[in-house]
């Protein structure tokens, strides 16, 4: 086991690297304007959309609505650690009514 | 010391100050991975080599599973690189960073990226500034040493840890990017695009419950694609 638990995390770690190495190279080569400009520009609003879609899709009531208030939150304060901090203490504040 | 390199360190020690709540986020999961880690008979040397040389929560966690489900190495390292492809399109976003750079500090400051990457270009963007390669640098590096730190942590402890579910512990990951949303918003152009990563994550989940990583992936690409093929009003 010991064997196969090493070359897992050698493997995977030069995988991983390799991943983070390949997208900084391939942007290197997409052109600078136009379509694939714009594409680019929306990737990471595309991405963290996609990460929150499917977090929020596991989430219970509890956490759609702590997820809203953060939501609310976060555009009318715009900061990032009050936000974050409003939405922990919700969970764990309604978790504690609920059970 | 040079003007130039005080505003290297501070550029530093300024990513670093901004990486906070997701370093908080960090060290719970990285807490997590480290106890179960341990729980699955990985030895402390070896939770701590993963933790530094795939960097990335849930990758990490998937290939546990699949080695503890008896899966294999092959089945293990492409979940877990699966999962961790998400990360070529932010090192891709972090282009402007990056470029020109000595070979060295690309290698470095490629390394370094995380999904907290987009935190942080977030935040300067938010201050009217492009994050800075030093900023972005400071900000992954002190992640990182919270994760290493988290996963030891974690390993150690074999028992006795409060459930972090109770503490609302779980939820500071989600309420994190929840609440970068309002800053990534760019007005009535995001609106397609942004729908579009919506509901390719929502229907390829609904088709194909068990392969998230890739509906995350597809999601992100379809939405840019929008972007790219739509113009701007």
């Amino acid at each position: 086991m010991t064997t196969e638990i090493w070359l897992s995390i050698l493997g995977l770690g030069v995988a991983s690297y390799a991943i983070r190495l390949g997208g900084y190279l391939l942007a290197l080569r997409l052109p600078q304007e136009g379509g694939w400009a714009r594409g680019m520009e929306a990737l990471p609003g595309c991405l963290i959309v996609a990460l929150v879609v499917l977090m929020m899709i596991k989430g219970g009531t509890i956490e759609w609505i702590a997820g809203g208030v953060v939501l609310l939150v976060a555009a009318k304060t715009r900061n990032l650690p009050t936000s974050m901090l409003v939405g922990m203490g919700l969970v764990a504040g309604m978790r504690i009514l609920v059970l | 010391m040079t003007a130039v390199s005080i505003s290297k360190m501070s550029e530093i020690s300024l990513g670093a100050r901004d990486m906070l709540p997701m370093a908080l986020a960090a060290a719970t999961y990285g807490a997590a991975f480290g106890l179960l880690a341990s729980q699955s008979g990985f030895s402390f040397g070896q939770s701590l080599s993963m933790s530094a040389l795939v960097f990335g929560g849930s990758a990490q966690l998937v290939a546990l599973d699949q080695l503890t489900a008896g899966a294999g190495i092959t089945a293990a390292i492409l979940a877990g690189a699966a999962l961790n492809m998400r990360i070529l399109l932010i090192t891709a976003s972090m282009r402007a960073a990056l470029v020109n750079r000595p070979w060295w500090q690309v290698a470095l400051g490629v390394y370094l990226a995380t999904d907290a990457s987009v935190a942080l270009m977030q935040t300067a963007k938010s201050r009217g500034a492009l994050a800075s390669y030093w900023y972005l640098c400071g900000g992954g590096a002190f992640l990182l040493l919270v994760w290493i730190l988290a996963t030891s942590l974690g390993a150690l402890m074999s028992q006795g840890i409060p459930d972090p579910a109770r503490l609302g512990l779980d939820f500071a990951i989600v309420a994190v990017f929840v609440a970068l949303l309002p800053g990534l918003w760019r007005g009535r152009n995001d609106l397609l695009p942004w729908s579009a990563a919506a509901g390719v994550v929502l229907m390829f989940t609904w088709m194909f419950p068990s392969q998230a990583s890739w509906a995350l992936i597809l999601g992100a690409i379809i939405g840019a694609i929008t972007a790219g093929v739509t113009h701007d009003d």
